[in-house]
Parts: structure tokens; C-alpha cells; sequence
């Protein structure tokens, strides 16, 4: 789900009838997976169905929960447009104006996407320990996932046709008007994918939020199954927050609306001229600064003094190994398998669009939108209760991994496959390659390096998450965020330092190699 | 005075000189192209008449009023004039109505009515206002830009190759249709565009720019037919150039004496003939005994394409050619109409209507 | 089709050595269910291992999560051993019917008040509930007397718990065994008025120390592990013990027992054999867990408080019932 670069679906003709024969293998394959992806979501319906409606009733309408929803909604309200104003604002500084060093500023504010959620946070608890509450929530949050807002608004301003602002201009509107009815409204679909993005990363957070004391349904969701495991009341928090999640994928789509944000017309955009800020440029540079200050800045200081204070002691060398071992292994095979299970999908959405397919795909996404507890919560009961010897394997683990993260290996795999035309083949199998044997030669081969990408996203997705592996992982697992997490809960921020800093470290590359392709995307 | 006047105007990118000081006027409602090849500076000129861009140099002035001067420049949106770009820049996000709309301020008095009008005298279906700009054929996006570009009622019209992304044939009926439209407005219009047909034709005043300076500006037939130079020449349709030797009025050329432009008598000259002011009739070799001032030719090639057709004419008789290793055997190339064309291997006699152009 | 067969069978083939890898790692030995502190239980399980070569994975948690999910587990459970902070999620373990009886030396290691009734598990540590204060914020005589004093409106914003540890349960169990239902739900109601949640009871600790609240409820040995280290997060606080029988005077028993359907049930138990006798109970000494020993030879650490000295309230831990105290606790909106 992290990349909202709007991806054009191509529309190139269905395979011919030589491969008709593979389609629907795929076809089938595609089906089956959608399906089994909706395992969570039929499994949530049906354990609500069992609880009997008023035991859901008293564990749904009650204060605690109300509570909990004036959170998340203050929240998300709050959070999500402080987040549209900072990026729309920091995009137009670093694509559109003269802003010296505009491209290390660019970079820069893609690069809090590197550290973890709950790293943010533990940098501001420590350098503000009393910091708790919604406002606290609202920083955080804002300076943890803004990115995920720069990241599109950037790669729309940069791609937007300037002749447009220069018909506006010719129209007899001044520089602030063409930036609100022309400017700003192309920007809508960015605006929408990005803060629907943040939205769910903020209903499913846990770490970031338990640091600094406020409470949303996730947080509460995870001390329910510490206290019940699997019961009812967790189950039920869970139903409301999946509720949570399609009001808010609603809302995208009405607000987003059915409008077309491309240029008309043909032929390559001529080069846009960037503004020059002139006496407003000092001014304008604090923004940057001062974000990078606190999304960048806060982390690196604490992490560094943390480790300082800790000195070589907190290098534990053979359980950091042992952590970053774990990690690794978790991160590559979910991603392999996230991507495999995402190929039938991406291949029948470029190769043999349809309704149906449509419908299969939004599948994927819905689940892709849910909360990593919510997932998990579903896995445990549903293994416990019918598949116990799938309880608490790698198998089980990696299965919730691929459901959370196959969107992001979906939209890459999607990405890649529409530039392998399909004459090839058509080709290939004209050469003599049976149906499958062509595909593999053409089209998966074309498609590896989208594939790539995509592995490596959902890698960055798992390196980072914690809720969800909590609950899965099998016995003696302890990959880095569980330990960063067993540590800072003790209080013991020097020896949850080095965790800290290993997991930027390995997302940093993932999230250079997102920035770089949001760029190539973006046309130039 | 004029109602535009351009003086030394140059715009830099960097160290390339996109426009090196530029000279042009323009009467109040005439229509004036600019032509020339790619990335020879006329979008940019453009640009710099609509506001887009600053000039480094030189002055734009619009019916008395200072627009730029140097490195200040009144912006765009205060200068009120119309540009219409090559795709139109429709505002994907907007209905066509509001696309028409744009520029009027919402509170305006009959804005609705207006805007049907607008649509109407470009030749718009009422129909076609609640949609959007993509639903919209290529033509049809245009004529939104043009109506868009006229609700502001400006009072100069800058066309940046309106015409380019359409088809061939849609392009002359709409090139005529716009022309009379701003006719009967009284718009005073720029066309940039790099089809020289299309200046010919629509303009009253044609400038013909390469790097970044005009080559020359005039009158479409004064363009065609007295080119200053060979580039000229050459950019605005097909030219035989031969040299020659003038006196009298009269040209002594490998085509023989051809009646010139100009009085003057000059040993070494370039001549410039327009293909179709060289006739062709039909004859034989033993037709060629004649008097030895004829020119005869035998086609070497005929290439038939519908209603015209190429034909390349080596000549058998030049009589007196001054540099006669400089033409040799390079054959003519001519274009008639296909249906009487004459076949390969048929010999002709050539003759030439109208004055030859001398270059300076 | 062949061909394409071959090369889908490869693919699914690495992507079977690759979820296979970590699985292929060794015979895990006896497998720990562990919701004590991890840094005990290491040292436990490296004891063990190094006396008696037996490997020990351990797998952490907490109380409840655990509890719950080896009921859940039922009969298939991998674990052997089940290790816990507080006696309602043995409990709950042998209300199912889940545990194997430990083996009666191993009973009689450890003194009968550590253990319940049914010789189903045994207490191997122990941990007193305790009012930390800021020093700065509160006198001595400001200090409450019970509990139960802390549902009084004037402690209204000035105290916190960590109410969705098992922790804090424990004590609300405590609570309710000693009190009735109707009590522990109005206290419960008072706790949610008045009371700031934290997640942890070292963050409650941090937090009291730096004045953001007066007191906290939590147990012991936070205080002294602090201490231990750098004493930051503790230097402004004292520790008030409610004595007197006070449900807030409640000693929490550490459980541990073998699973009825492990696979290594003599491992298992030499395990918990292990961990009552003299090297199990030495570790609760000199270690850093700072939580009290309750081998009947054994001593604990000489800086905390005598165990005899706290006035526990007496309390069977067989009958501590989690379940009725999350009820509860959900219904004053505190889950």
C-alpha cells in the first residue's frame, strides 16, 4: 500500500486465443487467492455471528469504545490535514521553486519514511517524557507518515502540465488563484490515495501510540488479546476498527470522485519553470528545516545518545545477530511469497481486464488496508480453532505477512507488467513455447525488476512491523522490532537503541529505492 | 504607432540565446504569423508577448502601454491577452462550461448565456457544455480554448500551434473557421506555427524566424515570391535555384533567359523559381530541332501520387550554362497534376511563366 | 506445459527451503511458555542447560495472552513448561484440566503457602504489590492507608496502574477474592475516574518519578532494578507497602507447571525442579530480578524487604479467577 503513485492502467488488449487456455488457470489461481485473502474479514463476520447479538451489543455500545472512536476519529481528523497542508507545502517548495538544494530537501522529506513508526516515537519520549495524549498523537503521526502524502503530491506537481497554470495566468488569475482552481484541484487523486494511506497507517498503529499514552482501537485491541487472547471483546474492537477502515475507504471514493486528473491532449508537457522565491526564500527554507529538524533531527539525536550512553555494552552482539538473522529471513520469504501470490493478480489486471477481475483485485486491497492486529487476531483464532497444526508456524506467520503487504507487491508487479507488451508473448508462443513457458520467458522475466521493487517494499513492510508478528511468530522468534519493543517497554532505551538504528539502516536503501522510482514515474 | 511593437527583444537559457534581439510590429487587427522550423525561438517569443516569461532585454509594448522593459514585466493575468496553446490546456478537472467560464468572474451578470454564446459562435453543440474536456475530439477541445481564450475579450490573440495536433483535413477547415472568427471580432491575432502552408494562408503578416531572429517579415507573397535568402526560400516551399547572369531585366541561366525582378546587371547571381512556374509540354526528339533558345528535358522519373504527381526532368539542351559542372546532370524536380502527366522516357520542352527571383 | 510445470515446481520449491530454514534449525529441546521476565527466565534456562545439557526454547509472553491461548491450544499444545509473573493464569491453565501433577519432590522444595491446594503447579517466585510515591509531591502521613483508599475522589488524577497487565490483574483478583464482586466493580468504576493508564509497570514507575502523577500501584521490584542500574528513573521515588492484610498488601505467586500433553514431560519437570531448588532460587537471590525467592531454603535478596514482613492478606492462588477480572475490568472501561 505505500506507493499512491498513480498507476495508469494501461489498456492493452486481452491475450489472444493461444493463451486463453493459461488465462484461466491464472484467472483461477487469481480467484483462489482473493479468496483465501478474504479468510480475516469472513472470519471477523462469523465471530460475531457466534457471539449472539447481545453479548456483540454490550461489547460494542459501550463507553470504552466510544472513547475509543472520539480517539481515532479526533485523530485521523486532525492528524490527516495538518498532513495534506505540510506536504502540499513542501512539495510545492521542493518542485516548484527556486529553493536552494531543493533536491536534497525532496529527499529529505521522503526519508522519515525509513524509521519505524514506534522509533519516532520513542525518540520523543525520550527527549519529552511527559508527552502523551491526542496532540502528542498528532505530532507524531504527522511527522512518522507525512511522507506517505509528499511522496504522490511530489510526483503530481512535477508531472503536471504547466500550460494549464499559463492558460489560467492568461486568463487573468494571480499566482495564489491558479494555485487553488488549478493547481490544487489536479492534485485531488494525490491528496486522496496519500491521506487515505496515512489514515489507515494511523487506525492501525500500535507502537507509536503506546509511548506517548493515547489510546485507539488497535492499542486497545492488542491489550484485549493480551488479557483474553483471542475473546470476544477483542474480536469486537476489531469489527468496529475494520468499520473504521471502509468508512474511511468510502470516503476516498466519494471525495476522490470519478474525475480524469491526466492531460488532455497529446505530445509531450513542456518543462516547468520553477517560481522564484526571492526575499521569501529564507522564510520558506525554515519549513524544510524545521521538518527535517523533527521528522530526521529528533530521532538521530536520541538514537545517538542512547547509544552513547549505552556505549559497547548494548552491542549484545549474538542476540542482535540472532534478531537481524530472523528478521531477514522473515522480511525475504514474506516478500517472496507476497510476490508470488500477487503475480496471477498483476498478470489478469494488465493482460484481461474485467469486472470480475476488478472485483477480485479490490479484494486484495481491502484486506491489504487492514490493520496488522486485525489480520493477526483472525489467523490465531482461525489456527487455533480449525487448522491447530498451522498454530504458530512460519507458515502461518508469512500467510499474515503476504495478506498485510501483498497490495504494495501488487501495484509493482501491475506496474512492470504493463510494459511488457503482450506481442511478446504472442511471440514466444508462436516460436513453439507452450502458454506458461512463454509467460516465464517474457513477461515474468520483463517484469523482474518491478518485482523487485515490489519484494522490497513489502521486506520494508515486514522489517517494520511488530503488532502482527507478536501475535504469529512461532516460538523462540525475536526479530528486531520485537526486541527494540521488549527494551524500550522495560525502560531499558539504551540496549532498544541498537535495534533502532539497525532497522533504519535497513530501510533506508528500500526507502532511497521508493523515492528514486516515485521520481521515474513521475515521467522525468 | 502600432499596436504591438517588439524592439530588441532577447530571452537567454543559460548561455543559449533562445531569442537574440527581436524586432516586430503589428497593426491593430491583422493576423500576423510566426513561422519557422523547431526550436527556432518562436514559442518563446510567445511566451514573452503573453507574460510567461520575462525578456533579459528589449522592450514589449501593446497599443501604447509598456508590458516589459528589460528584466520588469507586467505578469500574465494583468495583461489581458488570449492565448490559445497547442492542445487546448483544458482544465481536465472542469466541465467545458466551466472550462468557457474560467476567465469570467462568477458573479458576472448572464454568465450562462454568455458562455452558450461563446460556444456557439465557435461552433460548439450545446450539448457538449456539461461535459468534460477528455470526452471531447481534438477539434472540438480547440475550439473550448478558443472560446475560453475569447470570453475575456481580449485584445490580442496568441495562437500557439492550435492547428498541430489536428488532422489534415480538419486543420484547414478549422484555420479558415478561426481566421473569420477573429475577423469579425476585431481580434488582433499571433499564430506561431511551423507549417508554412498554414502562415501563407492565414496570415497577413508572415515572419519567418530561424535562431533566434527573424530571416525576414512581409507579406505572405511577398515571402514566397522575393525571398531574401535560400533558407526562406526553402523553408516555404520547394525552389529551383540556379545560378545566372543578369542584365536587362533578363536572367542568362542554365534554363535559359528567364524575365527577373529586378533592373540591375550583376555577372554572378543566384535565381529562385517556384516549381509550378516551370511548364511542361509534351514533345518529341525529333521535336527538339527547333530554335536553339528552346529548352527541352527528358523525364528520368515519375512518381504517381493521386492528384499530384513528382516528376524529375533531366535537361538535354541548357543552352550557355555559366557553371555548368554545378548543375549537371541534376535533374528538375517538378510536381504536376497526375492526370496528364508525362511518362518516363518522354522528352518535353520546358518553359518558364512569370519573373525569376534574384537573391541579393 | 511441461516445462512450465518443472519451473513453477522450482519456484515453490525455494520458497519452501526458504520458510523451512529457521524450522530445520535443531531440536528445540523442551519448549518454555515463558511470561516471566525474559532476562529470568534466560538465566534459568541457561542454568538448566549448562547442568543438564536438556536445551530450552523459550518463547515470551505475557500472563493472560498465554493462559488463553494454551486453553486454546488444548491437547496440541508445543509447549512443555508454562512459566508465569502471576497465579490467576495457572489458574486458569488448570481449570482446564491442562496441567500434568508435579512431581512431589518438586512440591516439596517449595513451602505449602507458595502452592496451590491441587499440587497441580508450584510457585517458583513471588512479588509483593507496592504504592510507589514521588517523594517530592507526597509526605509520608499524605500516604494512603489501603487499596481501597485510592477510590476516593481526592486522588482523583493523581494515581496510576498499568491496567492491562496481568500485573495489575492479579491484584484485582486479589481484590475480588477478598472483597466480593460488588466492591472490586465500584472500585474498579472509582479506578477509571481517577487513575491515569500506562502501558507497563515500569512506565508507571518512570512517570511517578518524574512527577507526572503522585503514586502508582505496581509491584516491588521495578524500584529495585532501577536502583540496580542507574537509579534514573527512580531516584525520586519511595515505595510505601500497605501491610496489614490490605488487598493492596497481596503477594503475587510466580507459577510454573508441566503441561499434561508435553512431549518431554521428564525434561519438563526436571526443568521445574530445576528452577524451585537451590540453583533455580539462587538466581532470584543474586540476579537482578529482585522478586523473591520461595525454595524453602532459600534466601532472598538481603535489600528487599522480608517476605514475613509484609503482612500479606491470605489468599488460596488456586482460586484467583482472570476471567471474571477482565469481565469486570472491560466493563469499567478499562479494557
Amino acid at each position: 500500500m505505500a506507493s499512491a503513485i498513480d498507476l495508469t492502467p494501461s489498456g492493452l488488449p486481452a491475450a489472444g486465443r493461444q493463451s486463453r487456455r493459461s488465462a484461466s488457470w491464472i484467472t483461477l489461481a487469481a480467484a483462489l487467492i482473493s479468496l483465501i485473502a478474504l479468510l480475516p474479514l469472513a472470519f471477523i463476520v462469523w465471530t460475531a455471528m457466534q457471539t449472539g447479538w447481545e453479548t456483540v451489543a454490550a461489547l460494542i455500545f459501550r463507553q470504552r469504545v466510544g472513547e475509543l472512536l472520539v480517539n481515532t476519529i479526533l485523530l485521523v481528523l486532525v492528524a490527516v490535514p495538518i498532513a495534506i497542508a505540510l506536504s502540499v507545502a513542501l512539495a510545492w517548495l521542493t518542485e516548484r521553486s527556486d529553493l536552494p538544494g531543493n533536491r536534497l530537501w525532496s529527499w529529505l522529506s521522503v526519508a522519515p519514511l525509513a524509521i519505524p513508526a514506534f522509533v519516532h516515537s520513542y525518540a520523543w519520549i525520550s527527549l519529552v517524557p511527559g508527552l502523551h495524549g491526542l496532540w502528542a498523537g498528532v505530532l507524531i503521526s504527522v511527522i512518522a507518515y507525512f511522507p506517505f502524502l509528499y511522496l504522490p503530491i511530489a510526483a503530481a506537481l512535477r508531472r503536471l502540465d504547466p500550460a494549464l497554470e499559463d492558460a489560467a495566468a492568461a486568463l487573468g488569475l494571480g499566482p495564489w488563484r491558479v494555485f487553488a482552481r488549478v493547481v490544487l484541484p489536479q492534485l485531488r487523486l494525490a491528496i486522496c490515495g496519500g491521506s487515505l494511506l496515512v489514515g489507515l497507517h494511523l487506525l492501525a498503529e500500535y507502537g507509536l501510540y503506546v509511548f506517548i499514552r493515547f489510546d485507539t482501537f488497535t492499542t486497545a485491541i492488542v491489550d484485549q488479546f493480551q488479557s483474553t487472547f483471542n475473546g470476544p471483546a477483542a474480536n469486537m474492537l476489531a469489527a468496529v476498527l475494520v468499520a473504521c477502515c471502509f468508512v474511511m475507504l468510502g470516503v476516498e471514493v466519494i471525495v476522490r470522485g470519478e474525475e480524469r486528473y491526466a492531460r488532455v491532449g497529446s505530445g509531450a508537457a513542456r518543462q516547468q519553470q520553477r517560481t522564484r522565491l526571492g526575499r521569501a526564500m529564507l522564510p520558506c527554507l525554515l519549513l524544510p528545516a524545521a521538518t527535517a529538524l523533527l521528522t530526521l533531527g529528533v530521532p538521530f539525536v536520541t538514537v545517538g545518545s542512547w547509544l552513547l550512553a549505552g556505549g559497547v555494552d548494548v552491542w549484545r552482539w549474538d542476540e542482535i545477530g540472532l534478531a537481524l538473522g530472523q528478521t531477514l529471513v522473515l522480511a525475504i520469504a514474506g516478500a517472496l511469497l507476497a510476490t508470488i501470490a500477487a503475480m496471477p493478480m498483476a498478470w489478469i489486471s494488465i493482460r484481461a481486464p474485467g469486472r470480475l477481475q476488478r472485483l477480485l483485485e479490490s479484494c486484495n486491497y481491502i484486506v491489504g488496508s487492514l490493520p496488522g492486529v486485525v489480520i493477526a487476531l483472525a489467523l490465531v483464532t482461525v489456527t487455533v480453532r480449525i487448522a491447530l497444526p498451522l498454530y504458530q508456524t512460519l507458515f502461518t506467520i508469512l500467510f499474515g505477512y503476504a495478506l498485510m503487504f501483498l497490495p504494495r507487491a501488487l501495484i509493482s508487479l501491475r506496474a512492470s507488467i504493463a510494459q511488457a507488451p503482450v506481442e511478446l508473448e504472442r511471440a514466444a508462443s508462436s516460436l513453439g513455447r507452450p502458454p506458461l513457458k512463454a509467460l516465464w520467458a517474457t513477461t515474468i522475466r520483463l517484469s523482474a525488476p518491478g518485482a523487485a521493487a515490489g519484494m522490497a517494499m513489502v521486506a520494508l513492510g515486514i522489517t517494520n512491523e511488530l503488532t502482527a508478528t507478536q501475535m504469529l511468530a512461532p516460538n523462540g522468534t525475536r526479530t528486531l522490532a520485537m526486541a527494540f519493543w521488549s527494551y524500550s517497554g522495560e525502560i531499558n532505551y539504551a540496549s532498544a537503541a541498537p535495534y533502532a538504528l539497525i532497522m533504519v539502516a535497513m530501510s533506508l536503501p528500500m526507502t532511497l529505492m521508493l523515492y528514486v522510482q516515485s521520481k521515474r514515474m513521475a515521467g522525468r | 504607432m502600432s499596436f504591438l511593437e517588439l524592439n530588441d527583444v532577447a530571452k537567454y537559457y543559460g548561455k543559449v540565446a533562445a531569442l537574440a534581439g527581436v524586432d516586430l510590429t503589428v497593426e491593430s487587427g491583422s493576423r500576423t504569423a510566426i513561422v519557422g522550423p523547431s526550436g527556432c525561438g518562436k514559442t518563446t517569443l510567445l511566451r514573452l508577448i503573453a507574460g510567461f516569461e520575462a525578456p533579459d532585454r528589449g522592450r514589449i509594448a501593446l497599443d501604447g502601454k509598456v508590458l516589459a522593459n528589460g528584466g520588469a514585466a507586467v505578469p500574465a493575468y494583468r495583461r489581458g491577452i488570449g492565448v490559445v496553446a497547442q492542445d487546448g490546456a483544458l482544465f481536465p478537472h472542469l466541465t467545458i462550461a466551466d472550462n468557457i467560464g474560467f476567465g469570467m468572474a462568477r458573479s458576472e451578470d448572464k454568465r450562462m448565456e454568455r458562455i452558450v454564446e461563446l460556444a456557439y459562435i465557435v461552433g460548439l453543440d450545446k450539448a457538449v457544455l456539461k461535459r468534460r474536456p477528455h470526452e471531447l475530439s481534438g477539434g472540438q477541445q480547440q475550439r473550448v480554448a478558443l472560446a475560453r481564450a475569447m470570453a475575456m475579450k481580449p485584445r490580442l490573440m496568441l495562437l500557439d500551434e492550435p492547428f498541430s495536433a489536428l488532422d489534415t483535413g480538419l486543420r484547414a477547415s478549422m484555420r479558415k473557421a478561426v481566421a473569420e472568427l477573429l475577423e469579425e471580432a476585431g481580434i488582433t491575432t499571433i499564430l506561431v506555427t511551423h507549417d508554412q502552408a498554414e502562415a501563407l494562408s492565414f496570415a497577413s503578416q508572415v515572419a519567418v524566424m530561424r535562431d533566434g531572429l527573424f530571416s525576414q517579415v512581409g507579406t505572405p507573397r511577398e515571402l514566397y515570391f522575393q525571398p531574401k535568402d535560400r533558407m526562406v526560400a526553402e523553408f516555404l516551399g520547394d525552389a529551383i535555384i540556379v545560378p545566372a547572369k543578369i542584365a536587362d531585366g533578363f536572367a542568362i541561366s542554365p534554363l535559359g533567359r528567364i524575365a527577373v525582378d529586378t533592373a540591375e546587371r550583376r555577372d554572378v547571381a543566384r535565381i529562385m523559381l517556384r516549381p509550378e512556374q516551370v511548364l511542361l509540354k509534351r514533345t518529341s526528339r525529333e521535336g527538339m530541332s527547333g530554335t536553339p533558345d528552346m529548352l527541352f528535358g527528358e523525364v528520368t522519373d515519375c512518381e504517381f501520387a493521386g492528384s499530384v504527381c513528382t516528376i524529375a526532368v533531366r535537361l538535354l539542351n541548357s543552352p550557355d550554362p555559366p557553371d555548368a559542372a554545378a548543375i549537371g546532370n541534376t535533374p528538375l524536380i517538378l510536381r504536376k497534376t497526375g492526370m496528364d502527366a508525362p511518362a518516363v522516357g518522354e522528352i518535353v520542352r520546358l518553359t518558364v511563366s512569370g519573373k525569376a527571383h534574384v537573391f541579393a | 506445459m511441461k516445462y512450465a510445470l518443472s519451473t513453477l515446481a522450482g519456484a515453490v520449491a525455494l520458497t519452501a527451503s526458504l520458510i523451512a530454514a529457521p524450522a530445520l534449525a535443531e531440536d528445540a529441546g523442551i519448549i518454555v511458555y515463558n511470561a516471566q521476565h525474559e532476562s529470568l527466565a534466560k538465566e534459568w534456562a541457561k542454568g538448566f542447560t549448562k547442568e543438564t545439557g536438556i536445551k530450552v526454547t523459550l518463547r515470551n509472553g505475557g500472563d493472560s495472552d498465554f493462559s488463553n491461548q494454551i486453553v486454546a491450544e488444548g491437547a496440541a499444545s508445543p509447549a512443555d513448561v508454562f512459566l508465569t509473573e502471576n497465579s490467576p493464569a495457572m489458574a486458569l491453565v488448570e481449570a482446564a484440566g491442562l496441567f500434568a501433577p508435579v512431581d512431589a519432590d518438586t512440591l516439596a522444595q517449595v513451602p505449602q503457602e507458595y502452592q496451590p491446594s491441587t499440587g497441580k503447579w508450584v510457585g517458583v517466585a513471588a512479588r509483593s504489590t507496592v504504592f510507589v510515591y514521588n517523594k517530592d509531591k507526597l509526605k509520608e502521613d499524605q500516604l494512603p492507608k489501603s487499596l481501597l483508599d485510592l477510590a476516593d475522589p481526592s486522588w482523583k488524577s493523581r494515581w496510576a496502574a498499568s491496567p492491562s497487565g496481568a500485573d495489575f490483574q492479579a491484584i484485582v483478583s486479589a481484590l475480588l477474592q477478598l472483597k466480593g464482586e460488588a466492591a472490586t466493580a465500584d472500585w474498579l468504576k472509582a479506578m477509571k475516574a481517577n487513575s491515569t493508564a500506562y502501558k507497563g509497570n515500569s512506565t508507571v514507575m518512570k512517570a511517578v518519578n518524574a512527577g507526572e502523577v503522585d503514586g502508582g500501584v505496581i509491584y516491588h521490584y521495578y524500584y529495585f532494578g532501577d536502583q540496580a542500574k542507574t537509579g534514573e528513573n527512580s531516584k525520586n521515588i519511595g515505595q510505601h507497602y500497605f501491610k496489614n492484610q490490605d488487598p493492596g498488601a497481596f503477594v503475587s505467586i510466580s507459577g510454573g507447571g508441566v503441561l499434561a500433553s508435553s512431549k518431554h514431560p521428564k525434561q519438563a519437570q526436571a526443568f521445574l525442579k530445576w528452577v524451585t531448588g537451590k540453583g533455580g532460587q539462587e538466581v532470584l537471590k543474586t540476579g537482578t530480578s529482585f522478586e523473591y525467592a520461595v525454595g524453602k531454603e532459600a534466601g532472598s535478596n538481603p535489600k528487599l524487604v522480608p517476605l514475613a514482613d509484609l503482612q500479606a492478606p491470605k489468599v488460596d492462588p488456586a482460586t484467583l479467577n482472570s476471567k471474571k477480572v477482565i469481565d469486570l475490568m472491560t466493563q469499567a472501561g478499562l479494557l
